[in-house]
């Protein structure tokens, strides 16, 4: 079997099985959906960072702006006839036009300079939301938008359907599952496949090499600015799909969605997973949400805990969750490489 | 015969202070071209504008004669201005061949490939011309070993290959040999012999033995300026030239 | 015109704040060459503690013990904790001290709730000065004033003291602190103590006019940032003129076109960045880190 199909059926077989796993760990059922499309922001988070060395302080503008255009498509533009498609392309559409925008005069600066330009960028997103009370609702969110219905073929879906009732014992009832999650799922593979796809092709291939050595990149003839440009791109584009999703999964879009914690948010959960591995903003992110919807409700200090967990993760695991197993695996397999060669 | 590489009145400050200024100077194609002077004379901010790396304050430079002064390096390396730096400039996480596959690459690709999915493995072309380069230099035995633990000599061979693997007409080698051991250098100095029958090569280096023995002609700066120009034989006999690096700071470079 | 003026002299407070807070990361990032996301923490425990204390015993022992407990708690920060990360890139800076930032200001939530805290009505805080038709709070005045001498103080230490000239040439060339050797080590202590008590009193002393919550620090920290890289990333000056400059433009715009209050700082920030990265009396080094 090639390591991609392999690839592809695990993960296939991860997310078949992944919905049923919160029942029993008292978590609640829509969690794994809303898992599933946090990560995809998290995964665009992680592509910027892990393949540019970019740590962008701003990308509530690309998760809330999709969000906020996905509602309003919905409110202003097709109230009647709902379109789940095309909701979700637009605002995916949208934030990659913003990321272009941000991208063009952010891609030229480093570190700390980098990292404070797009949370301006954000900043003024946030407070143009916020002041712009008749299409937005300002502080109070987009609400009761009409429900978007998913039109294949003939067929026009309602995500929010059940499956069908059947009694799981531990794992809850098949009918705890929407049909959400089965799109959240396929949507999840999809930018699975393709994220692995990208980081292993010819444009992850340079991205890769300017981050290791930008002087002699610039000097072979790679146009730096322009890769780093693309890559933020992408990267705003998967954050606003998931923002988008994310609106139409709940129905809302708070002003949060726009704000600097969440902008933190994305940060936290890849940290957390690991930088540069493409599972770690994955496990990352359901960690930490999943500690959230056990905890927040029962601890008033929950989120002492996630800073304590991430400070931790910063200090004694700097590769993250995944990046340190990855690489204690690699360890494992060169030792044992090693003694097969002394034999 | 024409000038493949030639500035005019080029100079670049830093403030009040010039590191370069009005220097004109022009090499002809084919050429095996040494730019010499005292430490401090301006020779690796006079690379630096050839190659695009700094941004020139006056003056202009040609190639074939077209104004490139506004570009940058980047696009200078797509016209065929390759250049090796003064200490190793390498990816040092990858393999060496690797170095020179993404010299190959940016070549055969430009600057800006939107190629998202494929790999650059397809491209058969890349490979052979990355092969071809660590041939010359002499490293196609090391291709599989991480660049960052060759000797320091093989590493600045890396660098040379880096280059040609951009597959360029013009060469800019900045201290070549410099901090090698006598062995090292000698192959070094057969490399450069070699490579410029096939293309135009300027050399900035201290190793005077070097570039007396096989420069077709030298360019000597001095605080940024064009002190003079002339075959090896004529800058031995240049009594500015002595005075220069004897009035200045070594004589141990002219008699090495 | 009225109106201008108390517009103008709120800008000079809220800048003076600013300028505090901003001062402070900039010597430690010209001596110590660190980012710290969590020096708005260090004016939140200030504002706390100052509260806590001035409602026991006055402003006065409030603007005493803020300062000096926040420095103790900011050399043991440094000691256990930032001083491993001084030597890594900026990425990892940011990192680890906005998780510090989250860990105080979930911490202050804890302690003291989420609830907007005001200060006690203390006598001084009801005078207002009269010039004309203009009334102002003596507080405030007062509070401006204080900031001003404070800076002074904290300038002469920079330009008359062994320390002082450590954070400048730290600011200009790394070697050459390296090559001052033994005395870097007191010093960075030093500078990053004077850093977190200037953050922690100008928190003590801005909290009767401007409420405490644990998201304060934060809300503080990014304006300081925008603060120090319009200013000048390392530049004591660029950091008071910056202040000034960003109060100002807040304040006025809070009276002019109330909307845009918030987000014409962050554009003025974009703007610097884009047409002199090193900000407006930066120096150039700096600017790739």
């Amino acid at each position: 079997m090639s390591p991609g199909l392999r690839f592809a059926l695990l993960t296939a077989l991860g997310l078949a099985l992944f919905p049923f796993a919160f029942h029993a760990i008292d978590g609640y059922a829509g969690l794994a959906t809303q898992i599933l499309i946090m990560s995809i922001a998290s995964i665009g988070f992680n592509l910027l960072l892990g393949y540019t060395g970019l740590l962008s302080y701003g990308h509530a503008m690309f998760y809330g702006g999709g969000g906020y255009v996905a509602a309003l498509l919905l409110i202003r533009v097709m109230p009647q006839h709902p379109n789940l498609w095309l909701a979700v392309l637009g605002a995916t559409l949208a934030a990659t036009v913003l990321a272009l925008l941000v991208g063009a005069l952010a891609v030229r600066l480093y570190g700390i300079y980098f990292a404070l330009l797009t949370l301006a960028f954000a900043q003024m997103i946030f407070f143009v939301v916020e002041q712009s009370q008749d299409w937005t609702n300002g502080d109070d969110g987009l609400q009761n938008f009409p429900a978007a219905m998913l039109p294949i073929g003939p067929y026009s879906i309602d995500l929010g359907t059940p499956l069908p009732a059947l009694p799981l014992g531990p794992f809850g009832n098949l009918s705890d599952i929407k049909l959400w999650y089965i799109f959240a799922a396929l949507v999840f593979f999809g930018v699975m496949i393709g994220v692995r796809a990208l980081t292993r092709s010819q444009f992850g291939e340079v991205l890769t090499a300017i981050r290791e050595n930008e002087e002699r990149s610039t000097l072979i003839g790679f146009n730096a600015p322009a890769y780093r440009l693309a890559a933020f791109a992408i990267s705003g584009a998967l954050t606003g799909l998931a923002g988008a999703l994310r609106a139409l999964y709940d129905g809302s879009v708070p002003i949060d969605s726009v704000g600097i914690e969440r902008s933190g948010s994305f940060v936290i959960f890849t940290i957390v997973g690991g930088v540069q591995t493409l599972f770690g903003p994955v496990v990352g992110t359901g960690l930490i949400m999943y500690l959230e919807a056990v905890l927040s409700g029962k601890l008033d200090y929950w989120r002492l805990i996630e800073g304590v967990i991430f400070v931790a993760v910063i200090i004694f695991l700097p590769a993250g969750i995944v990046g340190t197993i990855n690489n204690r695996v690699k360890e494992r397999r060169a030792l044992l490489a090693a003694s097969v060669r002394a034999k | 015969m024409t000038a493949i590489l030639e500035t005019k009145l080029l100079g670049k400050s830093f403030g009040h202070f010039a590191a370069n200024a009005d220097i004109d100077f022009s090499v002809e194609q084919g050429e095996l071209r040494a730019v010499i002077g005292p430490n401090g004379a301006g020779k690796t901010t006079f690379f630096n504008l050839l190659s695009g790396t700094t941004e020139a304050t006056s003056g202009t430079v040609f190639f074939k004669g077209t104004d490139i002064t506004p570009l940058d390096g980047t696009k200078r390396v797509h016209l065929g201005i390759a250049k090796a730096f003064q200490t190793a400039n390498i990816y040092p996480e990858q393999t060496v061949l690797q170095n020179c596959r993404l010299a190959a690459l940016a070549h055969t690709q430009g600057a800006f490939a939107l190629e998202l999915l494929r790999r650059s493995g397809r491209l058969s072309g890349v490979d052979a011309l990355a092969e071809r380069a660590l041939e010359q230099v002499e490293l196609a035995g090391l291709a599989g070993v991480r660049s960052g633990d060759l000797a320091h000599g093989d590493k600045k061979r890396l660098d040379i290959a880096i280059a040609l693997a951009t597959a360029p007409e013009i060469l800019l080698l900045d201290e070549p040999v410099a901090g090698m051991s006598r062995d090292e250098a000698r192959k070094t100095e057969a490399l450069v012999r070699k490579l410029a029958s096939s293309m135009t090569v300027l050399i900035i280096e201290h190793d005077m033995d070097l570039i007396m023995g096989i420069s077709d002609s030298i360019t000597v700066l001095e605080s940024g300026r064009v002190l003079a120009n002339g075959t090896p034989a004529e800058i031995r006999a240049n009594q500015r030239v002595q005075d220069a690096y004897l009035g200045g700071h070594s004589e141990a470079e002219i008699d090495a | 015109m009225v109106a201008l003026t108390q517009a103008l002299l709120n800008g000079l407070v809220l800048g003076l704040i600013y300028v505090a807070i901003a001062v402070g990361l900039t010597i430690v990032f010209g001596t110590l060459r660190l980012v710290n996301f969590a020096h708005g923490a260090f004016y939140a425990i200030g504002a706390y503690i100052g509260l806590v204390v001035a409602q026991q015993w006055g402003l006065g022992p409030a603007l005493v013990a803020a300062p000096l407990a926040v420095a103790l708690f900011a050399v043991i920060l440094d000691r256990v904790l930032l001083r491993a990360f001084y030597s890594k890139d900026a990425t990892s800076q940011i990192l680890v001290t906005f998780g510090i930032a989250l860990i105080v200001e979930e911490t202050l939530r804890l302690i003291f709730g989420s609830t907007t805290l005001q200060y006690p009505p203390l006598p001084a805080l009801a005078t207002s000065f009269a010039m004309g038709p203009i009334v102002y709070p003596a507080y405030r005045l007062l509070f401006a004033l204080g900031v001003v001498v404070m800076l002074v103080l904290v300038w002469l230490f920079l330009e008359k003291t062994d320390y002082g000239l450590i954070v400048r040439a730290g600011v200009r060339d790394r070697t050459m602190v390296q090559l001052l050797g033994g005395n870097i080590k007191a010093a960075s202590t030093i500078v990053f103590a004077l850093g977190a008590a200037i953050a922690g009193l100008v928190g003590a002393a801005a909290s009767p006019i401007y409420s405490i919550a644990p998201g304060t620090g934060f809300a503080f920290l990014v304006p300081s940032f925008v603060v120090v890289v319009v200013g000048g990333l390392g530049s004591f000056w660029g950091a008071v003129l910056g202040g000034l400059l960003i109060g100002e433009l807040q304040s006025v715009t809070t009276l002019v076109f109330p909307p845009a209050a918030n987000v014409v700082i962050y554009l003025c920030m974009a703007v610097v960045l884009l047409l002199r990265p090193q900000g407006l009396l930066g120096e150039s080094e700096v600017i790739r880190q």
